[in-house]
């Protein structure tokens, strides 16, 4: 990948592209003359941030708290629900179906039936990003586990190995880098699920911000706001993606 | 006298897969002894068994009729002691080469320590010194089958089973793993059983060679190879040599 996108062109467009574009727009909006209510220009954005950087800053922070507990909720119970389903086939031929059909339904419906069970708090904000990003997390590591060559198996088997160390010996490791790059998806999911949760009950957090801001046409806060997110968002991928590269480097056939 | 001794003994051994309702007989009725420190090919279309009977030896496969004596005692339980090597090298991507040969020694629970020094000495005889410290991806395929091969035999198995082990090896790759196969084989004592469907790497390698035909397989002919032990790659261009491959080949056409 490395060679045929060349890294040198790479970092000389992406900050070129989003420059370009930011321009663009400041550009439109004063051209066309948009009111701030329908479409803010990236200068009214930024005046808002820089008008209230605390007041966000702690929302934002209280939105990623919600979402990263979550995220470790879903990772750890996937984690251990995908060994539990690697192990045995006849769990994973009776549950997996449910969880499947589990994951069909709109979770953000079932966030004012969390809100009647467990009352505004911060329970249903974590519950809503652990079931968004539960799945994305469980089917890429259990398709490795499950999906180990029969031979290899056999291999194992050949030697003595039990099931169990074939887990711990194979499929875990086989499961790693799988498992890391879904927390990506995982934690985008997890950030959805919280700003909803905020959204439909709480009286904190951006998804609360953005509710309310909306509604009094406030829409450069609004606008603020999923700024934020999305830049944090952006970083923690980034640190994820660096993170996985350097755990489980041979995924990537990465010489010395 | 030169005493023989049967490690292995099959008796009328059957085995059938189940497909839905129908129920396919995979091999039928062996018979068959593996003796100590020999170097037995089985040979055979494919389909026709010859993997199926080389797992019923390694213990992977129960036999639905018959008996496998291992080492005179009844086979039942998994553990016995056999190292095997398939077409594919099957070597842990995350493992460095040292820890890839030593995995079935972590398997079965006993001192890595212990067997440390075993493994940099099969690592060496395969001609892969320097490399214990390499992953199997910045390797070659041959290799890979070189790493593979320490790994059979780093628990020092009394039998070496071997599923078309240069299958995907290109010629001249194959001819040096010919040589170092018999080399480490005489060195390591065990007897080995080898499935291929390579004449030539047959008559070159065995000393007895098994004839299958199929459906359902079984048995055909058993050939004796009466060259002498070690041979040479030139052996193949010699009138017997050609003889051997013909007169297998024969068998298996009809």
């Amino acid at each position: 990948m490395m060679l045929i996108s060349k890294g040198f062109g790479r970092v000389i467009n992406t900050p070129f592209v989003v420059l370009s574009a930011i321009v663009l727009w400041e550009f439109m909006v004063k051209l066309f003359n948009i009111p701030r209510f329908v479409l803010p220009s990236p200068s009214d954005i930024i005046a808002t941030i820089t008008r209230y950087p605390l007041y966000l800053i702690s929302n934002l922070l209280e939105t990623l708290y919600f979402a990263t507990l979550g995220l470790c909720i879903a990772a750890l119970s996937s984690m251990a629900l995908s060994l539990l389903l690697a192990y045995s086939e006849t769990i994973r031929g009776a549950i997996y179906p449910v969880i499947a059909g589990f994951n069909a339904i709109p979770r953000a419906a079932l966030v004012p039936v969390l809100v009647i069970w467990f009352g505004l708090g911060s329970i249903p904000k974590i519950l809503t990003a652990f079931l968004i990003a539960f799945f994305p997390i469980l089917v890429p590591s259990l398709t490795a586990m499950i999906t180990i060559e029969k031979e290899m198996w056999e291999l194992l088997v050949s030697f003595g190995a039990t099931k169990r160390q074939i887990l711990v010996k194979v499929a875990i490791p086989r499961a790693m880098p799988y498992f890391l790059s879904s927390l990506q998806a995982g934690f985008t999911g997890a950030l959805v699920g919280t700003v909803i949760a905020e959204m439909v009950a709480s009286d904190r957090g951006l998804g609360y911000i953005i509710l309310s801001s909306t509604s009094r046409l406030d829409t450069p806060l609004a606008f603020s706001c999923l700024v934020l997110l999305s830049i944090v968002a952006l970083i923690l991928s980034k640190i994820l993606t660096v993170l996985e590269r350097g755990v489980v480097r041979w995924a990537y056939r990465v010489g010395e | 006298m030169i005493k023989i001794e049967t490690l292995v003994k099959l008796r009328g051994v059957s085995v059938s897969y189940r497909n839905g309702r129908q129920s396919l007989l995979a091999i039928s009725d062996i018979d068959l002894d593996i003796v100590s420190e020999e170097i037995l090919a089985v040979v055979g279309r494919s389909g026709c068994g010859k993997t199926t009977l080389l797992k019923v030896v390694a213990g992977l496969i129960k036999p639905d009729k018959g008996e496998v004596i291992f080492n005179q005692k009844m086979f039942n339980g998994r553990r016995r002691k056999v190292g095997m090597m398939f077409q594919s090298p099957l070597l842990l991507p995350w493992r460095t080469v040292l820890k890839n040969v030593l995995l079935p020694i972590e398997v079965m629970g006993e001192s890595v320590n212990e067997y440390l020094e075993r493994a940099l000495e099969l690592i060496k005889m395969t001609g892969l010194k320097n490399f214990e410290n390499s992953y199997p991806w910045e390797l070659s395929g041959g290799m890979q089958q070189r790493v593979a091969l320490c790994r059979a035999l780093i628990h020092r198995p009394q039998l070496l089973l071997l599923d078309e082990p240069f299958g995907s090896l290109d010629a001249i790759t194959r001819e040096e793993m010919w040589m170092l196969l018999q080399n480490v084989v005489m060195e390591e004592r065990c007897s080995t059983v080898l499935v291929t469907h390579d004449i030539r790497e047959a008559v070159l390698l065995a000393d007895r060679i098994v004839v299958m035909g199929s459906r359902p397989g079984r048995i055909k002919a058993e050939v004796k190879i009466s060259f002498e032990s070690p041979r040479s790659l030139e052996l193949q261009y010699t009138r017997e040599f050609n003889e051997y491959v013909m007169m297998i080949k024969n068998m298996l056409g009809e």
